[in-house]
């Protein structure tokens, strides 16, 4: 039964979890109820499916053209969980016997690393890149491991918890050296900085909707047209039988119109006001909180991203505190909510249990505004001083 | 929750296991006006476990599942907070040690005392609440101006007894919105206001040893090893004669009288447990009454009247039976006025002056 009072309600407060996910953008609202009536099963022969259709290849029109791709090169899927184990598994299927090792960053998504890790049951052999405390990878480790037996080389463009950016370009001719293949977790980086495929000389990348303002369970994979591949769901012929299922039209054409809509703003521009808002947030709670740590600040890094640690402080207390004041953040990855372990990428960095325990992560979006920012800086500087002060009180008395 | 709201009301956080009684306790709470927070603690990691294992104890992952239903329900924040390595250390640990030294441990009374009056009275403050209220069935009154614990009204239900940690201070910061009704009556509100889990069955036994049963769960926490240690022999009590091997001292507690494994008829009771020389001892049932506890940690809400009797529980579902309490050492000496059957190790004698609570200590001999 559809419950009578639905307790979801817009959402009064400021949003600062972008990487998480994001907003549907609001151009969607007016666009949706029109393709909402485009229910036809795009594999049909019947008119119903010519709908459908031309909505899912323009989107692929525009997506691959964003991309400097052939539309051929995209499949979509529910979104970059589903591609990463998709292409993980896929290379170990068709490669595996001859070249079994997999080159992976240690801070990958979980869908990677739990992607590895049940291929690594299987027989294959896992060289994970360690990264330092600034989030750089160790280039000298992948010269080292990468090999002939190497079979494919999977390292994320950004980090969704630091938003530290990793070196693809120069693991792309590393990988071709040694004949290997190489995919890249695109997800944290489309539509925040220009990414042209084609240039960049992957083998496969993966994404997922709902980081761009489109919807959640839609997503797509770039395979290059050489790149080995089978597909995780065997069903129809939907996307030349990469990717069995009846197209999620609602999804794709979503995706299509963001792709579309990012082409007609000045995204440079929109980037580098949010960047000056994430600089602007660092520099006062560095000015005004004491015992802060910005994590990767000299690394490069995605604009919109602040990772910060906040010496004493337990993360999961600040993050209900916010939450009860109207700000909405993370303490690291959003798939590990609730989990009591501590960031397996910030102990992967060198840092102990104890600081990840202190990490609040904020990642800005294309509404953010600098206003939200001074609000946020001053509820969180009040929120420290006051459990700071408690702490102190605390120990006081223990002693 | 508006970010130019001021705060007019006073804020609760609520401890909700995803039972119906913290789930009404809660609801209460919202109707009264207050501004309330749910929080349900994290004491075991549920990844490691299968879908349907822990249904039906106090703490599964099913059940943080069921009280975060309860609070989209009413309309409150919630969250989880975690709490396993707490718990296993101020909990678990210590349940397990105290079972391989031959006690009957009260593991609840830990978690009341380290986790929820403790932890969570430290999330209380530093989330800026005023109270923190749990589904106990308990009362708060005063008496010259002093707050103190009183047993609920519902006689059967009464949770009193896990209380007596409390510290004072602590209790004016303390609401328990249930424990002036009965447990029909909590229902009744639940299903009234369409909880979900108004039906659910009531939690009963050791949340986190689930269907296992403690020698499983303990052999399972400790290893083989430590668990063949625990091996010796039934004997007969007084006399001493060896009546059979038993599988291990953390199998038994005082007053059992099943599942020994041995070819005897007469019915007899574990009247001891030796843990030095690992022995159970077997008896008639007469063997098991004793007058004196000896308690030791004793916790006190008020003065101790030596001359005063005092009703003393010593175990939950014990009607309690009056007895006067004297310091002797660094303990305390309860000398009930009849003797009282299964006085067992490793629990708790509570102590109460008509409703109100005044104390306990754990049972030492």
């Amino acid at each position: 039964m559809v419950s009578k009072t639905p307790m979801i309600t817009t959402l009064d407060g400021v949003y600062l979890d972008h990487n998480a996910t994001t907003p549907v953008d609001t151009s969607l609202y007016e666009f949706i109820p029109n393709w909402l009536s485009q229910f036809g099963n795009p594999s049909s022969i019947h008119q119903a499916s010519r709908g459908p259709r031309t909505l899912i290849r323009e989107a692929r029109h525009h997506i691959a053209e964003t991309l400097g791709v052939s539309p051929l090169e995209i499949v979509f899927n529910s979104g970059a969980s589903e591609g990463n184990n998709s292409i993980i598994k896929s290379v170990w299927d068709r490669k595996g016997v001859e070249r079994n090792e997999f080159i992976c960053s240690s801070v990958e998504h979980p869908s990677v690393m739990k992607a590895m890790q049940a291929i690594q049951k299987k027989g294959a052999v896992i060289h994970w890149i360690p990264v330092n405390r600034d989030g750089e990878l160790d280039m000298a480790f992948v010269q080292r491991v990468l090999s002939h037996k190497t079979a494919l080389i999977s390292v994320m463009s950004a980090n969704n918890e630091t938003g530290t950016l990793f070196p693809v370009a120069q693991l792309v001719p590393l990988a071709r050296a040694a004949g290997a293949l190489i995919h890249s977790d695109c997800v944290q980086v489309f539509g925040k900085q220009a990414l042209n495929l084609k240039e960049l000389g992957v083998d496969y990348a993966t994404f997922s909707g709902h980081k761009f303002y489109a919807l959640k369970g839609s997503g797509f994979m770039y395979l290059k047209k050489t790149a080995p591949f089978v597909s995780l769901i065997d069903g129809g012929a939907q996307e030349r039988f990469r990717r069995g299922g009846t197209e999620n039209t609602l999804g794709v054409a979503a995706m299509g119109h963001i792709v579309q809509k990012m082409k007609s703003i000045n995204l440079t521009g929109v980037w580098a006001d949010i960047q000056s808002h994430r600089d602007f947030f660092e520099t006062e709670v560095r000015t005004h909180i004491p015992g802060v740590h910005v994590t990767a600040q000299k690394s490069p890094r995605l604009g919109n991203t602040s990772h910060v640690m906040i010496q004493g402080i337990d993360a999961e207390t600040l993050l209900i505190n916010l939450d009860l004041d109207g700000f909405f953040v993370s303490t690291g990855a959003a798939c590990s909510s609730g989990n009591p372990e501590p960031s397996p990428v910030l102990l992967s960095m060198g840092f102990s249990r104890q600081e990840a325990q202190t990490s609040l992560r904020i990642s800005l979006g294309w509404n953010s505004k600098r206003s939200d920012m001074e609000r946020f800086v001053e509820r969180l500087k009040d929120i420290v001083a006051r459990l700071r002060q408690m702490k102190k009180e605390w120990d006081d008395v223990a002693l | 929750m508006s970010l130019s709201s001021v705060r007019v009301k006073k804020r609760v956080l609520v401890a909700m296991s995803g039972g119906v009684d913290s789930s009404v306790a809660a609801a209460l709470l919202v109707d009264q006006g207050y501004e309330v927070i749910g929080a349900t603690m994290q004491v075991w990691d549920y990844s490691q476990c299968d879908i349907d294992e822990g249904n039906g104890t106090c703490c599964s992952s099913l059940d943080v599942d069921d009280a975060r239903a309860v609070a989209d329900k009413i309309k409150i924040p919630f969250y989880v907070i975690n709490c396993e390595s707490k718990f296993k250390e101020k909990v678990i640990d210590p349940f397990v040690a105290d079972y391989l030294k031959g006690q009957t441990p009260l593991p609840c009374v830990n978690c009341n005392t380290y986790l929820k009056f403790d932890h969570l009275i430290h999330k209380m403050r530093e989330l800026d609440c005023d109270y923190l209220a749990t589904g106990h069935y308990a009362q708060i009154e005063t008496e010259n101006e002093k707050s103190f614990i009183a047993t609920s009204e519902d006689d059967w239900k009464d949770q009193t007894y896990f209380l007596f940690t409390t510290h004072s201070e602590i209790i004016p910061k303390l609401l328990f919105p249930i424990g002036h009704l009965k447990k029909p009556e909590v229902r009744r509100i639940a299903e009234e206001k369409g909880l979900v889990v108004a039906k659910k069955k009531d939690s009963t036994g050791i949340c986190f040893v689930g269907n296992q049963g403690y020698g499983n769960f303990i052999e399972s926490h400790v290893g083989s090893q430590v668990v063949a240690a625990q091996r010796g022999y039934f004997r007969r009590y007084p006399g001493g004669e060896v009546m059979g091997e038993h599988k291990g001292i953390h199998h038994y507690t005082y007053g059992q009288s099943r599942g020994f494994g041995l070819d005897h008829h007469e019915k007899m009771f574990v009247v001891k447990v030796d843990a030095q020389s690992r022995t159970v001892w077997l008896g008639d049932e007469v063997h098991l009454f004793g007058h004196d506890l000896q308690l030791r940690d004793m916790r006190l809400m008020d003065q101790l009247d030596e001359n005063q009797v005092y009703t003393v529980k010593i175990r939950y579902q014990h009607k309690g039976a009056p007895a006067k309490i004297q310091k002797q050492g660094d303990g305390f000496k309860v000398s009930f006025l009849e003797k009282q059957r299964a006085i067992t190790p490793g629990q708790a004698a509570v102590i109460y002056k008509d409703k109100k609570l005044v104390g306990g200590g754990w049972i030492v001999v």
